[in-house]
């Protein structure tokens, strides 16, 4: 029997938020969404899944893309009300799970992988770059990612075998619910979530990340323009203002700016930092939640977060066991 | 820069003053007593005063059907405007037009419109213009998910891409054009997804949310003041009154529930809880405002009835352009 269906997330709220005007981020739209969700199917139905679960929606990114391919894929749409909020993709991840999903692809930003790994934490996670700061989420060809989770989803290749397991923060607010961020989480001056992004880096004052990458849009970009090396097994905190020195990053697409970084220092998985409102919380990227003057907000970094499903790791698994080769009749395939 | 309590302030008043003015205009007009159809504006106070607060002297609006919320966050003058709806000569258009042409040429409202997608080629003229004429103002044109569909604003957007005007098109989606959901009557559910194809930006932003619309227009109608050209801004709203009037025509479209939840995200109750929270505005200071306002309606409604109607040999003057 195959390990279990695939899930589908794709959020039509990514890559259409201010930051088309603020940077230079690119539109993505429901129509590209579509066409992503298209090739990976036919990656998918390729590689042997035979049933997609998903969040059915007014958007119809899912719906639409799945014309044509049933069968092989068989639509079993999720049992979760649609709200237009970042709740759908948090509630369509704990749909996923109880449906038993071998895989769940992601399209959106870091953002929308956040939501999910919150409904879902530890979720076997394809994510495919349709948003804004794609950090998290992995640009490839949506045709091998679908094979990936394909192959998983039929029984193929072993979870184990096709993904690794990625670092998390856990995020404690003072008598609210907890959340988590999967790349970075910041405290930001204001009084409003507003129009969600994070873009002036006047407002920043502190962060903690799990990347540190020159290549990457974002907060993550910090470290890596300063030349810090992720430290093993820990996350990296930054205080930000005067003194200290001014490292020009690129904090959303075509948009590079400069940030006075104070200190740095590794926090160790496990190790706990502590920050205090009144100020905004950004995670991944958008400012989330309002911390009141005082309220204590508690951050741990650890290794255990989502599973993280590389289409590169699975594929060349399968290859490996001649996963794709049939051979022609009334020849040898080779020596 | 975070928003001042003063901005803050500014946005809650604006919105309790089309609020205020549309619940009585309702009243009035159930009772009888205003005539002709009202297409009320409660719900979606957000967005016009969200995009209000960043126009000034010779920038213009062009509005909608749905026109009231538009002049009165601009600042329209509350007895003018109720003279208009009862259709007495003291009105904004000397009690011809009524509700879907009131305008204000001082304030840059170049008026209501009874045409669904009757604004856009207006508000590309008004653009044309300012950037003909090399000022720095801009031009905002509100309209719905309905006019999207129509030729007018395809090819109002179109010129606007192509000349780079200085106008940002905000779509009020209210999820229904008249009674029809948008799944009805279109094939797309983001219309911000339409900029791509006129070839400037389309952004989505949460409609309810007074302060996220404020962030996105200031950027956009900054971006058009640069030079920049124009902006699509869908603001994903809805109205709590029926397409016509309050308890509107009995036509069934939508469910209670429906409406029930969109009321949970009340635009003025979700910014009078943040403001309380941070102590800009408590409930006392909120109810002040409000009475305030109300005696402001109170006062123009007697105004507007004992004014006198238009005088029947005035009947083609400000028709016809002379």
């Amino acid at each position: 029997m195959p390990p279990g269906p695939i899930g589908v997330i794709a959020n039509p709220a990514s890559g259409k938020d201010i930051r088309r005007l603020v940077a230079r981020a690119p539109v993505s739209a429901d129509a590209d969404k579509v066409a992503v969700l298209r090739r990976f199917f036919a990656g998918a139905a390729a590689a042997g899944a035979r049933a997609i679960c998903y969040l059915p929606g007014p958007h119809r990114l899912a719906e639409d893309a799945l014309e044509g391919f049933a069968p092989p894929l068989q639509p079993v749409p999720l049992p979760v009300p649609f709200t237009g909020s970042a709740l759908d993709t948090r509630n369509a991840a704990a749909a996923c799970r109880d449906r038993g999903a071998a895989a769940v692809v992601v399209l959106g930003g870091d953002g929308t992988c956040r939501a999910a790994a919150a409904g879902w934490p530890g979720l076997p996670i394809l994510p495919i770059s349709t948003g804004t700061n794609n950090v998290f989420p992995l640009a490839c060809e949506p045709t091998a990612a679908g094979a990936a989770a394909g192959l998983v989803a039929a029984g193929r290749v072993p979870i184990e075998a096709a993904a690794v397991r990625c670092p998390v923060i856990t995020v404690e607010v003072e008598g609210e619910p907890p959340d988590l961020a999967l790349v970075d989480a910041a405290l930001v001056d204001g009084l409003f979530s507003g129009a969600r992004a994070v873009w002036r880096p006047g407002e920043l004052r502190a962060a903690l990340v799990l990347r540190s990458d020159p290549a990457v849009t974002g907060l993550a970009a910090v470290g890596g323009m300063l030349g810090l090396a992720m430290p093993p097994a820990a996350a990296l905190a930054f205080d930000f203002g005067e003194p200290g020195c001014a490292v020009r990053v690129p904090l959303a697409p075509g948009l590079i700016a400069p940030v006075d970084v104070r200190s740095y220092r590794p926090v160790p998985f496990g190790e706990a930092v502590e920050w205090r409102g009144p100020g905004i919380l950004a995670l991944d990227g958008e400012r989330e939640r309002r911390l009141l003057p005082g309220q204590r907000t508690r951050l741990v970094p650890s290794a255990a977060g989502p599973l993280l499903i590389e289409p590169r790791r699975a594929l060349s698994c399968a290859a490996r066991t001649g996963c794709f080769i049939e051979p022609l009749s009334g020849a040898p395939y080779a020596d | 820069m975070p928003l001042s309590a003063e901005t803050l302030r500014d946005l809650h008043r604006r919105m309790l003053r089309i609020r205020l003015f549309e619940e009585e205009a309702g009243r009035l007009s159930e009772a009888g007593r205003i005539p002709g159809a009202l297409h009320l504006y409660v719900g979606e106070e957000a967005v016009a005063a969200g995009v209000a607060a960043h126009l000034g002297p010779g920038d213009q609006v062009t509005s909608t059907h749905r026109g009231h919320g538009h002049l009165v966050a601009v600042g329209g003058d509350f007895r003018q405007m109720f003279a208009e709806l009862f259709g007495r000569a003291t009105g904004y258009c000397r009690g011809k037009g009524g509700s879907m042409h009131i305008a204000d040429m001082d304030l840059g409202m170049l008026g209501a419109n009874g045409i669904v997608g009757g604004g856009p080629p207006i508000a590309v003229g008004a653009a044309f213009s300012n950037k003909y004429r090399k000022t720095q103002n801009v031009t905002a044109c509100f309209f719905g998910d309905g006019a999207s569909n129509e030729g007018s604003f395809h090819e109002a957007a179109n010129m606007a891409g192509l000349y780079r005007l200085p106008l940002i098109f905000v779509c009020e989606n209210n999820g229904f054009g008249e009674f029809t959901r948008q799944d009805r009557h279109q094939a797309i559910r983001d219309i911000a997804d339409r900029a791509a194809g006129y070839g400037f930006p389309g952004i989505v932003v949460d409609g309810m949310d007074a302060v996220a619309v404020y962030e996105a227009a200031g950027e956009a109608i900054a971006r058009a003041r640069r030079g920049e050209g124009p902006t699509l801004l869908e603001c994903k709203t809805y109205r709590f009154f029926d397409h016509v009037g309050v308890r509107g025509m009995g036509v069934v479209y939508r469910s209670d529930d429906e409406v029930r939840a969109w009321r949970e995200r009340d635009p003025i109750t979700l910014l009078e809880r943040r403001l309380a929270e941070l102590g800009i505005l408590d409930e006392a200071g909120a109810a002040a405002v409000r009475e305030a306002i109300q005696a402001e309606v109170r006062e123009a409604v007697a105004f507007a009835e004992a004014s006198p109607f238009p005088d029947p040999a005035a009947l083609t003057e400000d028709v016809y352009a002379s």
